[in-house]
Protein backbone atom coordinates (compact mmCIF):
# COMPACT_ATOMS: atom_id res chain seq x y z
CA UNK A 1 0.00 0.00 0.00
CA UNK A 2 0.96 3.59 -0.60
CA UNK A 3 0.45 6.09 2.19
CA UNK A 4 0.56 9.87 1.99
CA UNK A 5 1.13 11.52 5.37
CA UNK A 6 0.72 15.27 5.70
CA UNK A 7 2.06 15.52 2.18
CA UNK A 8 2.75 19.09 1.17
CA UNK A 9 4.36 20.74 -1.84
CA UNK A 10 5.31 24.39 -1.62
CA UNK A 11 6.16 26.54 -4.62
CA UNK A 12 7.35 30.15 -4.83
CA UNK A 13 4.34 32.45 -4.90
CA UNK A 14 4.66 34.49 -8.05
CA UNK A 15 2.21 37.05 -6.72
CA UNK A 16 4.20 37.74 -3.54
CA UNK A 17 6.38 40.83 -3.49
CA UNK A 18 10.12 40.49 -3.99
CA UNK A 19 10.84 42.00 -0.60
CA UNK A 20 8.69 39.41 1.14
CA UNK A 21 8.94 36.19 -0.90
CA UNK A 22 6.39 33.61 0.08
CA UNK A 23 5.74 30.02 -0.72
CA UNK A 24 2.31 28.80 -1.64
CA UNK A 25 1.06 25.27 -0.95
CA UNK A 26 0.11 23.58 -4.24
CA UNK A 27 -0.51 20.32 -2.38
CA UNK A 28 -1.52 21.01 1.18
CA UNK A 29 -1.30 18.51 4.02
CA UNK A 30 -2.75 15.50 2.25
CA UNK A 31 -3.37 12.27 4.17
CA UNK A 32 -4.52 9.28 2.19
CA UNK A 33 -3.86 5.58 1.70
CA UNK A 34 -3.98 3.87 -1.69
CA UNK A 35 -4.75 0.21 -1.04
CA UNK A 36 -2.97 -2.46 -3.09
CA UNK A 37 -4.85 -3.34 -6.26
CA UNK A 38 -7.31 -0.45 -6.03
CA UNK A 39 -8.37 1.78 -8.93
CA UNK A 40 -8.27 5.44 -7.96
CA UNK A 41 -9.19 8.55 -9.90
CA UNK A 42 -7.83 11.92 -8.83
CA UNK A 43 -9.97 14.75 -10.12
CA UNK A 44 -10.70 18.38 -9.44
CA UNK A 45 -10.64 21.74 -11.16
CA UNK A 46 -7.62 23.09 -13.03
CA UNK A 47 -4.92 24.17 -10.62
CA UNK A 48 -6.24 22.04 -7.76
CA UNK A 49 -2.94 20.13 -7.43
CA UNK A 50 -3.85 16.82 -9.14
CA UNK A 51 -0.80 16.49 -11.36
CA UNK A 52 1.47 17.92 -8.68
CA UNK A 53 0.29 15.23 -6.27
CA UNK A 54 0.91 12.50 -8.87
CA UNK A 55 4.40 13.88 -9.54
CA UNK A 56 5.15 13.94 -5.80
CA UNK A 57 4.42 10.21 -5.61
CA UNK A 58 6.76 9.49 -8.55
CA UNK A 59 9.46 11.83 -7.22
CA UNK A 60 9.31 14.22 -10.18
CA UNK A 61 8.38 16.92 -7.66
CA UNK A 62 10.29 16.97 -4.41
CA UNK A 63 8.29 16.63 -1.21
CA UNK A 64 8.35 19.88 0.81
CA UNK A 65 6.76 18.49 3.95
CA UNK A 66 5.25 15.21 5.06
CA UNK A 67 5.97 11.65 4.01
CA UNK A 68 5.23 9.08 1.36
CA UNK A 69 5.36 5.45 2.53
CA UNK A 70 5.35 2.52 0.10
CA UNK A 71 4.74 -0.77 1.87
CA UNK A 72 5.88 0.81 5.09
CA UNK A 73 9.12 2.23 3.67
CA UNK A 74 9.60 5.96 3.42
CA UNK A 75 10.29 6.73 -0.23
CA UNK A 76 10.13 10.50 -0.43
CA UNK A 77 13.92 10.83 -0.38
CA UNK A 78 14.35 8.31 -3.24
CA UNK A 79 15.12 9.43 -6.79
CA UNK A 80 12.66 8.79 -9.62
CA UNK A 81 14.50 5.71 -10.90
CA UNK A 82 14.75 4.23 -7.39
CA UNK A 83 11.00 4.57 -6.94
CA UNK A 84 10.55 3.06 -10.40
CA UNK A 85 12.63 0.04 -9.40
CA UNK A 86 10.32 -0.43 -6.43
CA UNK A 87 7.42 -0.70 -8.87
CA UNK A 88 6.01 2.83 -9.17
CA UNK A 89 5.72 3.93 -12.79
CA UNK A 90 4.30 7.13 -14.26
CA UNK A 91 2.58 7.91 -17.53
CA UNK A 92 3.21 11.53 -18.43
CA UNK A 93 0.47 13.94 -19.50
CA UNK A 94 2.75 15.38 -22.18
CA UNK A 95 5.06 12.49 -23.04
CA UNK A 96 8.64 13.28 -24.02
CA UNK A 97 9.47 13.27 -27.72
CA UNK A 98 12.94 12.08 -28.64
CA UNK A 99 15.18 12.18 -31.69
CA UNK A 100 16.29 8.75 -32.88
CA UNK A 101 14.81 6.80 -29.96
CA UNK A 102 12.16 4.36 -31.13
CA UNK A 103 9.13 2.81 -29.46
CA UNK A 104 11.13 -0.45 -29.42
CA UNK A 105 13.89 1.27 -27.41
CA UNK A 106 11.45 2.57 -24.80
CA UNK A 107 9.55 -0.69 -24.60
CA UNK A 108 12.80 -2.66 -24.17
CA UNK A 109 13.92 -0.39 -21.33
CA UNK A 110 10.51 -0.66 -19.67
CA UNK A 111 10.25 -4.44 -20.05
CA UNK A 112 13.93 -5.04 -19.28
CA UNK A 113 14.31 -7.23 -22.36
CA UNK A 114 15.02 -6.84 -26.07
CA UNK A 115 13.57 -10.24 -26.87
CA UNK A 116 11.35 -9.91 -29.93
CA UNK A 117 8.69 -12.37 -28.75
CA UNK A 118 8.37 -10.65 -25.40
CA UNK A 119 7.95 -7.24 -27.05
CA UNK A 120 5.34 -8.59 -29.45
CA UNK A 121 3.45 -10.06 -26.48
CA UNK A 122 3.40 -6.62 -24.87
CA UNK A 123 2.03 -5.10 -28.08
CA UNK A 124 -0.79 -7.62 -28.00
CA UNK A 125 -1.35 -6.99 -24.29
CA UNK A 126 -1.77 -3.23 -24.79
CA UNK A 127 -3.86 -3.66 -27.94
CA UNK A 128 -1.41 -2.24 -30.50
CA UNK A 129 -1.98 -4.53 -33.44
CA UNK A 130 0.49 -3.01 -35.88
CA UNK A 131 3.89 -4.68 -35.62
CA UNK A 132 5.43 -1.84 -37.69
CA UNK A 133 4.64 0.52 -34.84
CA UNK A 134 7.53 -0.98 -32.87
CA UNK A 135 10.19 0.74 -34.96
CA UNK A 136 8.52 4.12 -35.06
CA UNK A 137 10.70 6.92 -33.76
CA UNK A 138 9.13 8.54 -30.70
CA UNK A 139 9.52 12.02 -32.15
CA UNK A 140 7.52 15.11 -33.02
CA UNK A 141 6.03 13.40 -36.08
CA UNK A 142 3.77 11.20 -33.94
CA UNK A 143 0.20 12.36 -33.45
CA UNK A 144 -1.06 13.22 -29.98
CA UNK A 145 -3.01 9.96 -29.84
CA UNK A 146 -0.09 7.80 -30.99
CA UNK A 147 2.32 9.17 -28.42
CA UNK A 148 -0.21 8.66 -25.62
CA UNK A 149 -0.64 5.02 -26.66
CA UNK A 150 3.12 4.58 -26.58
CA UNK A 151 3.27 6.21 -23.16
CA UNK A 152 0.61 3.90 -21.83
CA UNK A 153 2.32 0.84 -23.33
CA UNK A 154 5.67 1.71 -21.71
CA UNK A 155 4.03 2.00 -18.30
CA UNK A 156 2.29 -1.37 -18.66
CA UNK A 157 5.43 -3.02 -20.08
CA UNK A 158 7.25 -2.14 -16.86
CA UNK A 159 4.78 -4.38 -14.95
CA UNK A 160 4.22 -1.72 -12.30
CA UNK A 161 2.89 -2.41 -8.86
CA UNK A 162 1.61 1.17 -8.77
CA UNK A 163 0.74 2.71 -12.14
CA UNK A 164 0.12 6.45 -12.19
CA UNK A 165 -1.45 7.92 -15.32
CA UNK A 166 -1.57 11.69 -15.64
CA UNK A 167 -4.50 12.59 -17.91
CA UNK A 168 -4.08 9.54 -20.16
CA UNK A 169 -6.97 10.60 -22.40
CA UNK A 170 -5.41 13.89 -23.61
CA UNK A 171 -5.19 13.73 -27.41
CA UNK A 172 -7.03 10.40 -27.54
CA UNK A 173 -10.09 10.27 -29.74
CA UNK A 174 -13.48 9.67 -28.19
CA UNK A 175 -13.70 6.12 -29.56
CA UNK A 176 -10.42 5.02 -27.99
CA UNK A 177 -11.20 6.08 -24.45
CA UNK A 178 -13.47 3.08 -23.77
CA UNK A 179 -10.84 0.50 -24.78
CA UNK A 180 -8.23 2.44 -22.81
CA UNK A 181 -10.34 2.29 -19.65
CA UNK A 182 -10.89 -1.45 -20.26
CA UNK A 183 -7.14 -1.97 -20.63
CA UNK A 184 -6.32 -0.23 -17.35
CA UNK A 185 -9.09 -2.15 -15.59
CA UNK A 186 -7.80 -5.43 -17.02
CA UNK A 187 -4.26 -4.66 -15.88
CA UNK A 188 -5.58 -3.75 -12.44
CA UNK A 189 -7.59 -6.95 -12.13
CA UNK A 190 -5.17 -9.43 -13.69
CA UNK A 191 -1.98 -8.12 -12.12
CA UNK A 192 -3.40 -6.50 -9.01
CA UNK A 193 -1.87 -3.21 -10.16
CA UNK A 194 -2.67 -0.27 -7.92
CA UNK A 195 -3.93 2.18 -10.52
CA UNK A 196 -4.06 5.93 -10.03
CA UNK A 197 -5.49 8.02 -12.85
CA UNK A 198 -5.51 11.80 -12.88
CA UNK A 199 -8.44 12.74 -15.07
CA UNK A 200 -11.47 14.90 -15.72
CA UNK A 201 -12.94 12.25 -17.94
CA UNK A 202 -16.15 10.66 -16.72
CA UNK A 203 -15.15 7.30 -18.19
CA UNK A 204 -12.21 7.08 -15.78
CA UNK A 205 -14.20 8.47 -12.86
CA UNK A 206 -16.80 5.76 -13.44
CA UNK A 207 -14.16 3.06 -13.70
CA UNK A 208 -12.53 3.99 -10.40
CA UNK A 209 -13.30 2.24 -7.12
CA UNK A 210 -12.45 5.43 -5.27
CA UNK A 211 -12.42 9.06 -6.27
CA UNK A 212 -10.19 11.68 -4.74
CA UNK A 213 -11.48 15.16 -5.36
CA UNK A 214 -8.94 17.93 -4.86
CA UNK A 215 -9.60 21.59 -4.42
CA UNK A 216 -6.93 24.20 -3.73
CA UNK A 217 -4.41 21.48 -2.96
CA UNK A 218 -6.56 19.79 -0.33
CA UNK A 219 -8.78 16.74 -0.42
CA UNK A 220 -12.37 17.94 -0.83
CA UNK A 221 -13.84 14.44 -1.02
CA UNK A 222 -12.91 10.78 -1.18
CA UNK A 223 -15.37 8.01 -1.96
CA UNK A 224 -17.45 6.74 -4.85
CA UNK A 225 -18.61 8.71 -7.88
CA UNK A 226 -22.18 8.92 -6.72
CA UNK A 227 -21.16 10.72 -3.56
CA UNK A 228 -18.92 13.05 -5.54
CA UNK A 229 -21.56 14.12 -8.03
CA UNK A 230 -23.10 16.93 -5.95
CA UNK A 231 -19.61 18.36 -5.42
CA UNK A 232 -18.60 17.94 -9.06
CA UNK A 233 -21.74 19.71 -10.17
CA UNK A 234 -21.38 22.41 -7.55
CA UNK A 235 -20.18 25.70 -8.92
CA UNK A 236 -18.11 26.16 -5.80
CA UNK A 237 -15.49 23.95 -7.43
CA UNK A 238 -14.91 26.68 -9.96
CA UNK A 239 -11.59 28.41 -9.44
CA UNK A 240 -13.00 31.58 -10.92
CA UNK A 241 -15.71 31.83 -8.27
CA UNK A 242 -14.48 35.23 -7.07
CA UNK A 243 -15.09 36.80 -10.45
CA UNK A 244 -18.00 34.66 -11.60
CA UNK A 245 -20.96 36.56 -13.00
CA UNK A 246 -23.32 33.62 -12.94
CA UNK A 247 -23.97 30.42 -14.79
CA UNK A 248 -25.29 32.14 -17.90
CA UNK A 249 -22.06 34.01 -18.39
CA UNK A 250 -20.80 32.81 -21.76
CA UNK A 251 -17.23 33.34 -20.69
CA UNK A 252 -17.42 30.64 -18.06
CA UNK A 253 -14.31 28.50 -18.48
CA UNK A 254 -15.35 25.75 -16.15
CA UNK B 1 47.10 -10.05 -44.37
CA UNK B 2 45.95 -8.06 -41.35
CA UNK B 3 47.76 -7.46 -38.08
CA UNK B 4 45.98 -6.93 -34.76
CA UNK B 5 45.77 -3.15 -35.17
CA UNK B 6 44.42 -3.45 -38.73
CA UNK B 7 41.74 -5.82 -37.51
CA UNK B 8 40.76 -3.48 -34.69
CA UNK B 9 40.54 -0.51 -37.07
CA UNK B 10 38.65 -2.41 -39.78
CA UNK B 11 36.14 -3.67 -37.26
CA UNK B 12 35.39 -0.14 -36.17
CA UNK B 13 35.26 1.64 -39.54
CA UNK B 14 33.74 -1.02 -41.74
CA UNK B 15 32.44 -3.68 -39.34
CA UNK B 16 34.81 -6.16 -41.00
CA UNK B 17 36.33 -9.16 -39.24
CA UNK B 18 38.01 -10.57 -42.34
CA UNK B 19 38.43 -9.76 -46.01
CA UNK B 20 35.03 -8.52 -47.25
CA UNK B 21 32.90 -10.28 -49.83
CA UNK B 22 32.71 -8.67 -53.26
CA UNK B 23 34.90 -5.85 -54.53
CA UNK B 24 37.21 -4.09 -52.12
CA UNK B 25 40.27 -1.91 -51.87
CA UNK B 26 42.09 -1.66 -48.57
CA UNK B 27 44.62 1.12 -48.22
CA UNK B 28 47.12 1.18 -45.37
CA UNK B 29 49.54 4.02 -44.64
CA UNK B 30 49.28 5.42 -48.16
CA UNK B 31 49.81 2.05 -49.89
CA UNK B 32 47.61 -0.69 -51.27
CA UNK B 33 47.11 -3.54 -48.82
CA UNK B 34 44.61 -5.56 -50.81
CA UNK B 35 42.23 -5.29 -53.74
CA UNK B 36 39.58 -7.46 -55.33
CA UNK B 37 37.37 -6.59 -58.25
CA UNK B 38 34.17 -8.28 -59.36
CA UNK B 39 32.62 -8.95 -62.75
CA UNK B 40 30.64 -5.73 -62.49
CA UNK B 41 32.79 -3.54 -60.31
CA UNK B 42 36.27 -2.55 -61.39
CA UNK B 43 38.83 -0.81 -59.19
CA UNK B 44 42.06 0.59 -60.54
CA UNK B 45 44.57 3.34 -59.81
CA UNK B 46 43.79 6.71 -61.35
CA UNK B 47 46.04 8.29 -63.97
CA UNK B 48 47.98 10.40 -61.50
CA UNK B 49 48.45 7.48 -59.18
CA UNK B 50 47.12 9.39 -56.20
CA UNK B 51 43.91 7.43 -55.77
CA UNK B 52 41.54 4.91 -57.29
CA UNK B 53 38.66 4.84 -59.73
CA UNK B 54 35.76 2.58 -58.79
CA UNK B 55 33.69 1.82 -61.84
CA UNK B 56 30.30 0.18 -61.41
CA UNK B 57 28.82 -1.19 -64.62
CA UNK B 58 25.33 -0.01 -65.57
CA UNK B 59 22.63 -2.32 -64.24
CA UNK B 60 24.75 -3.79 -61.43
CA UNK B 61 22.42 -4.59 -58.55
CA UNK B 62 22.80 -5.79 -54.97
CA UNK B 63 26.59 -5.50 -54.92
CA UNK B 64 28.85 -3.80 -52.44
CA UNK B 65 32.29 -2.21 -52.43
CA UNK B 66 34.44 -1.80 -49.34
CA UNK B 67 37.21 0.81 -49.47
CA UNK B 68 38.51 1.27 -45.91
CA UNK B 69 41.68 3.16 -45.08
CA UNK B 70 43.99 2.30 -42.20
CA UNK B 71 46.48 4.79 -40.86
CA UNK B 72 48.95 3.68 -38.22
CA UNK B 73 52.25 5.25 -39.31
CA UNK B 74 53.45 8.07 -37.06
CA UNK B 75 53.84 11.42 -38.79
CA UNK B 76 51.97 10.41 -41.96
CA UNK B 77 49.32 12.58 -43.55
CA UNK B 78 47.75 10.54 -46.31
CA UNK B 79 45.87 12.27 -49.12
CA UNK B 80 43.84 10.21 -51.58
CA UNK B 81 41.61 11.08 -54.54
CA UNK B 82 38.91 8.49 -55.25
CA UNK B 83 36.37 8.61 -58.04
CA UNK B 84 33.18 6.55 -58.08
CA UNK B 85 31.48 6.09 -61.41
CA UNK B 86 28.09 4.56 -60.79
CA UNK B 87 26.50 3.22 -63.96
CA UNK B 88 22.88 3.86 -64.91
CA UNK B 89 20.22 1.83 -63.08
CA UNK B 90 22.67 0.15 -60.76
CA UNK B 91 22.03 -0.39 -57.04
CA UNK B 92 25.15 -0.60 -54.87
CA UNK B 93 26.36 -0.09 -51.33
CA UNK B 94 29.73 1.52 -50.74
CA UNK B 95 31.34 1.17 -47.34
CA UNK B 96 34.17 3.65 -46.87
CA UNK B 97 35.81 4.96 -43.77
CA UNK B 98 39.10 5.75 -42.23
CA UNK B 99 40.55 4.53 -39.00
CA UNK B 100 43.57 6.11 -37.42
CA UNK B 101 45.56 4.19 -34.87
CA UNK B 102 47.89 6.60 -33.17
CA UNK B 103 50.67 5.04 -31.13
CA UNK B 104 53.07 7.95 -30.72
CA UNK B 105 53.22 11.68 -30.09
CA UNK B 106 53.44 12.44 -33.81
CA UNK B 107 50.44 13.68 -35.74
CA UNK B 108 48.57 11.46 -38.19
CA UNK B 109 45.97 12.45 -40.70
CA UNK B 110 43.96 11.45 -43.72
CA UNK B 111 42.23 13.52 -46.37
CA UNK B 112 39.94 11.51 -48.60
CA UNK B 113 38.64 13.43 -51.59
CA UNK B 114 35.74 11.45 -53.02
CA UNK B 115 33.89 12.26 -56.18
CA UNK B 116 30.68 10.47 -57.12
CA UNK B 117 29.20 10.48 -60.60
CA UNK B 118 25.85 8.81 -60.23
CA UNK B 119 24.14 7.77 -63.44
CA UNK B 120 20.47 7.96 -64.31
CA UNK B 121 18.20 5.76 -62.25
CA UNK B 122 21.09 4.50 -60.08
CA UNK B 123 20.78 3.96 -56.33
CA UNK B 124 23.74 4.31 -54.02
CA UNK B 125 24.10 3.81 -50.33
CA UNK B 126 27.35 5.28 -49.04
CA UNK B 127 28.41 4.55 -45.47
CA UNK B 128 31.46 6.36 -44.14
CA UNK B 129 32.77 6.01 -40.61
CA UNK B 130 35.69 7.87 -39.14
CA UNK B 131 37.39 6.76 -35.97
CA UNK B 132 40.68 7.38 -34.22
CA UNK B 133 42.03 5.09 -31.53
CA UNK B 134 45.34 4.26 -29.87
CA UNK B 135 47.38 5.26 -26.84
CA UNK B 136 49.47 7.89 -28.63
CA UNK B 137 49.10 11.61 -28.00
CA UNK B 138 49.69 12.75 -31.59
CA UNK B 139 47.07 14.93 -33.17
CA UNK B 140 44.64 12.96 -35.33
CA UNK B 141 42.95 14.74 -38.19
CA UNK B 142 40.47 13.59 -40.81
CA UNK B 143 39.46 16.02 -43.51
CA UNK B 144 37.11 14.40 -46.01
CA UNK B 145 35.71 16.04 -49.11
CA UNK B 146 32.72 14.49 -50.84
CA UNK B 147 31.49 15.74 -54.20
CA UNK B 148 28.33 14.24 -55.66
CA UNK B 149 26.96 14.74 -59.16
CA UNK B 150 23.62 13.08 -59.70
CA UNK B 151 21.99 12.65 -63.10
CA UNK B 152 18.23 12.12 -63.48
CA UNK B 153 16.04 9.93 -61.24
CA UNK B 154 18.94 8.69 -59.16
CA UNK B 155 18.99 8.26 -55.42
CA UNK B 156 21.84 8.46 -52.97
CA UNK B 157 21.84 7.94 -49.25
CA UNK B 158 24.97 9.04 -47.42
CA UNK B 159 25.66 8.19 -43.80
CA UNK B 160 28.67 10.05 -42.51
CA UNK B 161 29.70 9.22 -38.98
CA UNK B 162 32.51 10.32 -36.69
CA UNK B 163 32.16 9.14 -33.13
CA UNK B 164 35.06 10.31 -31.00
CA UNK B 165 38.82 10.20 -31.04
CA UNK B 166 39.37 12.66 -33.90
CA UNK B 167 41.09 15.89 -32.84
CA UNK B 168 40.38 17.84 -35.96
CA UNK B 169 37.86 17.24 -38.72
CA UNK B 170 37.17 19.55 -41.59
CA UNK B 171 34.53 18.12 -43.84
CA UNK B 172 33.30 19.53 -47.12
CA UNK B 173 30.27 18.09 -48.87
CA UNK B 174 29.17 19.32 -52.28
CA UNK B 175 26.30 18.02 -54.34
CA UNK B 176 24.43 18.80 -57.50
CA UNK B 177 21.13 16.95 -57.75
CA UNK B 178 19.58 16.28 -61.16
CA UNK B 179 15.92 16.10 -62.18
CA UNK B 180 13.86 13.64 -60.15
CA UNK B 181 16.87 12.61 -58.07
CA UNK B 182 16.93 12.31 -54.28
CA UNK B 183 19.90 12.88 -51.99
CA UNK B 184 19.72 12.04 -48.29
CA UNK B 185 22.65 13.01 -46.10
CA UNK B 186 22.90 12.11 -42.42
CA UNK B 187 25.92 13.34 -40.56
CA UNK B 188 26.57 12.23 -36.99
CA UNK B 189 29.45 13.69 -35.08
CA UNK B 190 30.52 13.32 -31.48
CA UNK B 191 33.42 15.35 -30.15
CA UNK B 192 35.04 15.41 -26.72
CA UNK B 193 37.92 17.08 -24.90
CA UNK B 194 39.31 19.88 -27.05
CA UNK B 195 38.35 18.33 -30.37
CA UNK B 196 37.15 20.47 -33.26
CA UNK B 197 34.84 19.47 -36.09
CA UNK B 198 33.65 21.59 -38.95
CA UNK B 199 31.29 20.65 -41.75
CA UNK B 200 30.73 22.82 -44.81
CA UNK B 201 27.93 21.78 -47.14
CA UNK B 202 27.06 23.22 -50.54
CA UNK B 203 24.03 21.42 -51.90
CA UNK B 204 22.33 22.42 -55.13
CA UNK B 205 18.91 21.22 -56.21
CA UNK B 206 19.61 21.62 -59.90
CA UNK B 207 16.93 19.60 -61.69
CA UNK B 208 13.15 19.72 -61.69
CA UNK B 209 11.55 17.67 -58.89
CA UNK B 210 14.88 17.01 -57.24
CA UNK B 211 14.74 16.38 -53.48
CA UNK B 212 17.11 16.44 -50.57
CA UNK B 213 17.03 15.94 -46.83
CA UNK B 214 20.11 16.92 -44.86
CA UNK B 215 20.27 15.79 -41.24
CA UNK B 216 23.03 16.74 -38.84
CA UNK B 217 23.25 15.31 -35.33
CA UNK B 218 25.99 16.68 -33.10
CA UNK B 219 26.96 15.74 -29.57
CA UNK B 220 29.54 17.92 -27.84
CA UNK B 221 31.29 16.67 -24.74
CA UNK B 222 34.02 18.39 -22.72
CA UNK B 223 35.25 21.66 -24.22
CA UNK B 224 34.86 20.52 -27.81
CA UNK B 225 33.58 22.63 -30.67
CA UNK B 226 31.51 21.83 -33.73
CA UNK B 227 30.41 24.10 -36.53
CA UNK B 228 27.91 23.05 -39.16
CA UNK B 229 27.23 25.16 -42.23
CA UNK B 230 24.89 24.30 -45.04
CA UNK B 231 23.90 26.30 -48.08
CA UNK B 232 20.92 24.72 -49.79
CA UNK B 233 20.36 26.29 -53.19
CA UNK B 234 17.30 25.63 -55.35
CA UNK B 235 17.45 26.24 -59.07
CA UNK B 236 14.32 24.36 -60.13
CA UNK B 237 10.98 23.14 -58.82
CA UNK B 238 12.23 21.05 -55.94
CA UNK B 239 11.96 20.16 -52.27
CA UNK B 240 14.70 20.47 -49.71
CA UNK B 241 14.86 20.19 -45.95
CA UNK B 242 17.65 20.70 -43.43
CA UNK B 243 17.43 19.38 -39.89
CA UNK B 244 20.31 20.10 -37.56
CA UNK B 245 20.36 19.34 -33.86
CA UNK B 246 23.18 19.71 -31.41
CA UNK B 247 23.29 18.46 -27.84
CA UNK B 248 25.77 20.22 -25.58
CA UNK B 249 26.81 17.95 -22.72
CA UNK B 250 29.42 19.99 -20.86
CA UNK B 251 31.11 23.22 -22.01
CA UNK B 252 30.89 22.58 -25.72
CA UNK B 253 30.61 25.31 -28.27
CA UNK B 254 28.41 24.98 -31.35
CA UNK B 255 27.48 27.00 -34.38
CA UNK B 256 24.75 25.74 -36.67
CA UNK B 257 24.13 27.86 -39.74
CA UNK B 258 21.55 26.54 -42.20
CA UNK B 259 20.94 28.77 -45.22
CA UNK B 260 18.16 28.38 -47.79
CA UNK B 261 18.45 30.02 -51.20
CA UNK B 262 15.66 29.78 -53.76
CA UNK B 263 16.24 30.86 -57.34
CA UNK B 264 13.04 29.30 -58.64
CA UNK B 265 9.46 30.27 -57.78
CA UNK B 266 8.39 26.64 -57.19
CA UNK B 267 11.20 25.78 -54.81
CA UNK B 268 10.14 24.50 -51.39
CA UNK B 269 12.88 24.77 -48.82
CA UNK B 270 12.57 24.33 -45.07
CA UNK B 271 14.90 23.98 -42.13
CA UNK B 272 14.78 23.28 -38.43
CA UNK B 273 17.70 23.69 -36.10
CA UNK B 274 18.20 23.33 -32.38
CA UNK B 275 21.07 23.58 -29.93
CA UNK B 276 20.69 22.72 -26.28
CA UNK B 277 21.14 20.29 -23.46
CA UNK B 278 19.32 16.98 -23.23
CA UNK B 279 15.66 17.76 -22.67
CA UNK B 280 14.58 17.25 -19.09
CA UNK B 281 11.36 15.48 -20.05
CA UNK B 282 13.38 12.83 -21.93
CA UNK B 283 15.54 12.20 -18.85
CA UNK B 284 12.47 12.05 -16.58
CA UNK B 285 10.80 9.53 -18.85
CA UNK B 286 13.74 7.14 -18.93
CA UNK B 287 14.35 7.52 -15.19
CA UNK B 288 10.69 6.76 -14.55
CA UNK B 289 11.36 3.46 -16.36
CA UNK B 290 14.18 2.67 -13.93
CA UNK B 291 17.33 4.03 -15.59
CA UNK B 292 19.78 6.08 -13.52
CA UNK B 293 20.57 9.63 -14.65
CA UNK B 294 23.80 8.52 -16.38
CA UNK B 295 22.15 5.52 -18.04
CA UNK B 296 19.34 7.76 -19.28
CA UNK B 297 21.84 10.26 -20.75
CA UNK B 298 23.67 7.42 -22.53
CA UNK B 299 20.51 5.96 -24.00
CA UNK B 300 19.33 9.35 -25.27
CA UNK B 301 22.72 10.07 -26.91
CA UNK B 302 22.89 6.54 -28.38
CA UNK B 303 19.48 7.00 -29.96
CA UNK B 304 20.34 10.50 -31.18
CA UNK B 305 23.49 9.26 -32.94
CA UNK B 306 22.06 5.94 -34.09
Amino acid sequence: MLELKNLTFLAADTEASESAPQRRAIVNDINFTFETGGFYAITGPNGSGKSTLAKLIMGINETSEGKILFEGEEINKLAINERSRKGIVYGFQNPARFKGTTFRDLLSIAAGTEDEDSLVKILARVGICSYDFLDKPVDSKLSGGEIKKIELATVIAANPRVAIYDEPDTGIDLWTIGPMVDLLKREQQQNNTTTIVVSHNKAFLEAADTLMLLRNGRIAYTGDLEGAMPLLEDLSLCTFSDTCEGETNVRCYR
Amino acid sequence: MFDAIDKQVLKQVADLEEVPKGAYNIRKNGKLLGREVSANINIEANEKGDGIVIDVKPGTVNESVHIPVILSQAGLHDVVYNTFIIGDNSDVTIVAGCGIHCGSSEAEGHSGIHEFRIGSGARVKYVEKHVAIGEGTGRRSLNPTTRVFMEDNASAEMELTQLGGVDEAKRANEASIGAGSVLLITERVMTEGNQRAESQNEIELAGSDSKTNIVSRSVLKGDSRQDFYVNLTARARCYGHIECDAIIMDNGNNQTVPALKAFHPDAELTHEASIGKIANDQLMKLMSLGLSYDEAVNRIIQGFLK
